[in-house]
Protein backbone atom coordinates (compact mmCIF):
# COMPACT_ATOMS: atom_id res chain seq x y z
CA UNK A 1 0.00 0.00 0.00
CA UNK A 2 1.54 2.88 -0.72
CA UNK A 3 1.65 5.81 2.02
CA UNK A 4 0.30 9.32 1.23
CA UNK A 5 0.97 12.20 3.42
CA UNK A 6 -3.11 13.87 5.24
CA UNK A 7 -2.60 16.71 3.17
CA UNK A 8 -2.69 15.24 0.37
CA UNK A 9 -6.37 13.62 0.85
CA UNK A 10 -8.82 16.70 -0.75
CA UNK A 11 -11.44 15.65 2.09
CA UNK A 12 -9.27 16.03 5.27
CA UNK A 13 -7.91 19.21 4.19
CA UNK A 14 -11.45 20.64 3.33
CA UNK A 15 -12.53 19.46 6.50
CA UNK A 16 -10.01 21.48 8.11
CA UNK A 17 -10.64 24.49 6.27
CA UNK A 18 -13.70 24.79 7.45
CA UNK A 19 -13.28 24.01 10.82
CA UNK A 20 -11.12 27.59 10.74
CA UNK A 21 -14.24 28.52 9.00
CA UNK A 22 -16.25 28.04 12.26
CA UNK A 23 -13.67 30.57 14.44
CA UNK A 24 -15.58 33.22 16.23
CA UNK A 25 -12.62 35.24 15.97
CA UNK A 26 -13.49 38.82 14.45
CA UNK A 27 -11.76 41.93 14.31
CA UNK A 28 -14.21 44.45 16.16
CA UNK A 29 -13.35 48.06 15.41
CA UNK A 30 -13.04 50.80 18.71
CA UNK A 31 -16.24 52.54 17.63
CA UNK A 32 -18.44 49.07 18.25
CA UNK A 33 -17.12 48.10 21.39
CA UNK A 34 -20.50 49.56 23.20
CA UNK A 35 -21.47 46.05 24.23
CA UNK A 36 -17.96 44.59 25.55
CA UNK A 37 -18.21 48.16 27.42
CA UNK A 38 -21.21 47.13 29.04
CA UNK A 39 -20.52 46.08 33.34
CA UNK A 40 -21.68 42.77 32.73
CA UNK A 41 -19.11 42.16 30.66
CA UNK A 42 -16.59 42.81 32.38
CA UNK A 43 -13.93 40.46 33.72
CA UNK A 44 -14.08 42.20 37.27
CA UNK A 45 -17.59 42.96 38.79
CA UNK A 46 -15.90 45.52 41.25
CA UNK A 47 -12.54 46.84 40.11
CA UNK A 48 -11.70 48.99 43.20
CA UNK A 49 -12.96 45.61 45.30
CA UNK A 50 -10.23 43.50 43.05
CA UNK A 51 -7.57 46.09 43.65
CA UNK A 52 -7.89 45.94 47.20
CA UNK A 53 -8.36 42.49 47.27
CA UNK A 54 -5.28 41.82 44.74
CA UNK A 55 -3.13 44.57 47.02
CA UNK A 56 -3.74 42.26 50.34
CA UNK A 57 -3.21 39.90 48.24
CA UNK A 58 0.60 40.37 47.62
CA UNK A 59 1.20 42.02 50.53
CA UNK A 60 0.71 39.15 52.31
CA UNK A 61 2.23 36.46 50.03
CA UNK A 62 4.92 38.89 49.91
CA UNK A 63 4.77 38.55 45.79
CA UNK A 64 3.46 40.84 43.30
CA UNK A 65 2.31 40.69 39.49
CA UNK A 66 0.42 38.35 37.36
CA UNK A 67 -3.11 40.28 38.39
CA UNK A 68 -4.86 41.30 35.29
CA UNK A 69 -6.33 44.68 34.92
CA UNK A 70 -10.06 45.71 36.01
CA UNK A 71 -12.38 46.49 33.41
CA UNK A 72 -14.28 45.72 30.00
CA UNK A 73 -13.07 45.62 27.17
CA UNK A 74 -14.10 48.54 25.32
CA UNK A 75 -10.23 49.58 24.86
CA UNK A 76 -11.30 52.94 25.97
CA UNK A 77 -7.60 54.84 26.09
CA UNK B 1 27.54 55.28 1.97
CA UNK B 2 27.05 54.81 5.26
CA UNK B 3 25.96 58.32 5.77
CA UNK B 4 23.29 57.71 3.35
CA UNK B 5 22.00 54.77 5.13
CA UNK B 6 22.19 56.71 8.48
CA UNK B 7 20.15 59.58 6.47
CA UNK B 8 17.45 57.21 5.21
CA UNK B 9 17.24 55.03 8.53
CA UNK B 10 16.58 59.23 10.48
CA UNK B 11 14.07 59.48 7.54
CA UNK B 12 12.02 56.60 8.11
CA UNK B 13 12.34 57.30 12.25
CA UNK B 14 10.88 60.87 11.54
CA UNK B 15 8.36 59.59 9.54
CA UNK B 16 5.64 59.20 11.76
CA UNK B 17 6.12 61.88 13.77
CA UNK B 18 5.73 64.07 10.97
CA UNK B 19 3.23 66.94 10.63
CA UNK B 20 1.50 66.31 7.84
CA UNK B 21 -1.88 68.15 6.87
CA UNK B 22 -4.07 65.73 5.43
CA UNK B 23 -7.16 66.42 3.66
CA UNK B 24 -9.93 65.28 5.93
CA UNK B 25 -12.80 62.66 4.68
CA UNK B 26 -15.80 64.05 3.72
CA UNK B 27 -19.00 63.40 5.90
CA UNK B 28 -23.09 63.82 5.63
CA UNK B 29 -24.41 62.95 8.72
CA UNK B 30 -27.93 64.65 10.68
CA UNK B 31 -27.39 66.55 13.10
CA UNK B 32 -29.00 65.53 16.50
CA UNK B 33 -30.77 68.37 17.90
CA UNK B 34 -32.39 69.36 14.41
CA UNK B 35 -32.34 66.05 12.14
CA UNK B 36 -30.82 68.43 9.15
CA UNK B 37 -28.09 66.76 7.39
CA UNK B 38 -24.52 68.28 7.80
CA UNK B 39 -21.55 67.72 6.00
CA UNK B 40 -17.87 68.54 6.65
CA UNK B 41 -18.07 71.37 3.41
CA UNK B 42 -20.62 73.52 5.82
CA UNK B 43 -17.57 74.11 8.31
CA UNK B 44 -14.86 75.22 5.64
CA UNK B 45 -13.44 78.31 6.39
CA UNK B 46 -13.62 77.63 10.28
CA UNK B 47 -10.81 75.72 12.38
CA UNK B 48 -13.05 72.54 13.18
CA UNK B 49 -12.34 69.96 16.32
CA UNK B 50 -14.03 67.04 15.59
CA UNK B 51 -14.27 64.46 18.38
CA UNK B 52 -15.57 60.79 17.46
CA UNK B 53 -17.44 60.03 21.20
CA UNK B 54 -20.17 57.05 22.59
CA UNK B 55 -22.54 57.16 25.45
CA UNK B 56 -20.68 53.97 26.54
CA UNK B 57 -16.85 55.33 26.18
CA UNK B 58 -15.63 56.32 29.87
CA UNK B 59 -13.00 59.23 28.74
CA UNK B 60 -15.90 60.95 26.86
CA UNK B 61 -17.89 61.45 30.35
CA UNK B 62 -14.32 63.90 30.54
CA UNK B 63 -14.19 65.25 27.42
CA UNK B 64 -17.46 66.15 26.56
CA UNK B 65 -18.09 68.64 29.22
CA UNK B 66 -14.67 70.14 28.98
CA UNK B 67 -14.62 70.48 25.22
CA UNK B 68 -17.68 72.56 26.28
CA UNK B 69 -16.09 74.64 28.34
CA UNK B 70 -13.31 75.15 26.20
CA UNK B 71 -16.11 76.24 23.38
CA UNK B 72 -17.11 78.61 25.84
CA UNK B 73 -14.49 80.46 26.35
CA UNK B 74 -12.99 80.34 22.82
CA UNK B 75 -16.54 81.49 20.81
CA UNK B 76 -15.40 84.68 19.78
CA UNK B 77 -13.15 82.83 17.89
CA UNK B 78 -13.83 81.33 14.01
CA UNK B 79 -13.50 77.68 15.19
CA UNK B 80 -16.27 75.37 16.31
CA UNK B 81 -16.58 71.98 17.53
CA UNK B 82 -18.32 68.93 15.60
CA UNK B 83 -19.21 65.59 17.40
CA UNK B 84 -19.89 62.23 16.16
CA UNK B 85 -21.78 59.95 17.68
CA UNK B 86 -21.28 56.27 17.13
CA UNK B 87 -23.62 55.36 19.43
CA UNK B 88 -26.45 52.35 18.10
CA UNK B 89 -29.52 53.70 19.24
CA UNK B 90 -29.79 57.69 19.37
CA UNK B 91 -31.57 57.49 22.56
CA UNK B 92 -28.28 56.79 24.40
CA UNK B 93 -26.98 59.51 22.81
CA UNK B 94 -29.78 62.06 24.00
CA UNK B 95 -29.69 60.32 27.61
CA UNK B 96 -25.93 60.93 28.12
CA UNK B 97 -26.18 64.70 26.61
CA UNK B 98 -28.74 65.33 28.98
CA UNK B 99 -26.97 64.49 31.82
CA UNK B 100 -23.68 66.04 29.95
CA UNK B 101 -25.35 68.82 28.20
CA UNK B 102 -23.07 70.88 25.34
CA UNK B 103 -23.78 73.35 23.37
CA UNK B 104 -21.55 72.46 20.67
CA UNK B 105 -22.71 70.67 16.95
CA UNK B 106 -23.24 66.77 17.43
CA UNK B 107 -24.18 64.43 14.08
CA UNK B 108 -25.42 60.69 14.24
CA UNK B 109 -23.37 58.18 12.54
CA UNK B 110 -25.11 54.43 14.09
CA UNK B 111 -23.14 53.02 11.45
CA UNK B 112 -19.88 54.03 11.97
CA UNK B 113 -19.16 54.93 8.65
CA UNK B 114 -17.27 58.14 9.21
CA UNK B 115 -15.08 56.40 11.85
CA UNK B 116 -14.40 53.98 9.21
CA UNK B 117 -13.55 56.51 6.60
CA UNK B 118 -10.75 58.91 9.70
CA UNK B 119 -9.57 55.34 10.67
CA UNK B 120 -10.60 55.78 14.32
CA UNK B 121 -8.21 53.39 16.48
CA UNK B 122 -9.92 54.34 19.83
CA UNK B 123 -12.51 55.99 21.45
CA UNK B 124 -12.24 58.80 21.71
CA UNK B 125 -10.31 60.04 18.81
CA UNK B 126 -10.20 63.63 17.30
CA UNK B 127 -9.29 65.78 14.56
CA UNK B 128 -8.05 69.34 14.71
CA UNK B 129 -9.00 70.58 10.99
CA UNK B 130 -7.38 73.97 9.90
CA UNK B 131 -9.97 76.71 7.73
CA UNK B 132 -9.14 74.39 4.20
CA UNK B 133 -10.51 71.33 6.07
CA UNK B 134 -6.84 69.55 6.51
CA UNK B 135 -6.23 67.31 9.37
CA UNK B 136 -3.43 69.68 11.49
CA UNK B 137 -3.86 66.86 13.90
CA UNK B 138 -5.06 64.30 15.81
CA UNK B 139 -5.14 62.72 19.35
CA UNK B 140 -6.29 58.95 19.91
CA UNK B 141 -7.94 58.48 23.38
CA UNK B 142 -8.34 61.37 26.08
CA UNK B 143 -6.71 62.32 28.99
CA UNK B 144 -6.90 66.08 30.37
CA UNK B 145 -3.09 66.31 29.51
CA UNK B 146 -4.31 66.41 25.89
CA UNK B 147 -6.79 69.86 26.55
CA UNK B 148 -4.01 72.15 26.99
CA UNK B 149 -2.50 70.48 23.56
CA UNK B 150 -5.88 71.04 21.97
CA UNK B 151 -6.21 74.48 22.89
CA UNK B 152 -2.67 75.93 22.02
CA UNK B 153 -3.18 73.97 18.55
CA UNK B 154 -6.59 76.01 18.07
CA UNK B 155 -5.43 79.42 19.42
CA UNK B 156 -2.26 78.82 17.18
CA UNK B 157 -4.53 78.00 13.99
CA UNK B 158 -7.21 81.18 14.70
CA UNK B 159 -5.22 83.81 15.47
Amino acid sequence: MKFSPWWTDWRRLALLIALFALSACAHVEPWERGRLAQSRMALVEDPLLSAMNDHVYTAKEAASGGAGPAGGGCGCN
Amino acid sequence: MQRRTMLLMLICLAAPFAVRAADAPSFTLPELATGRMLSLESFRGQVVYVDFWASWCGPCRKSLPLYEEMRQQLEAKAFTIVAINLDEKRADAEQFLARHPVGYTVLLDPAGESAAAWQIKAMPSSFLLDTESRIVRSWAGFTTDHLEEIRNEILALVD
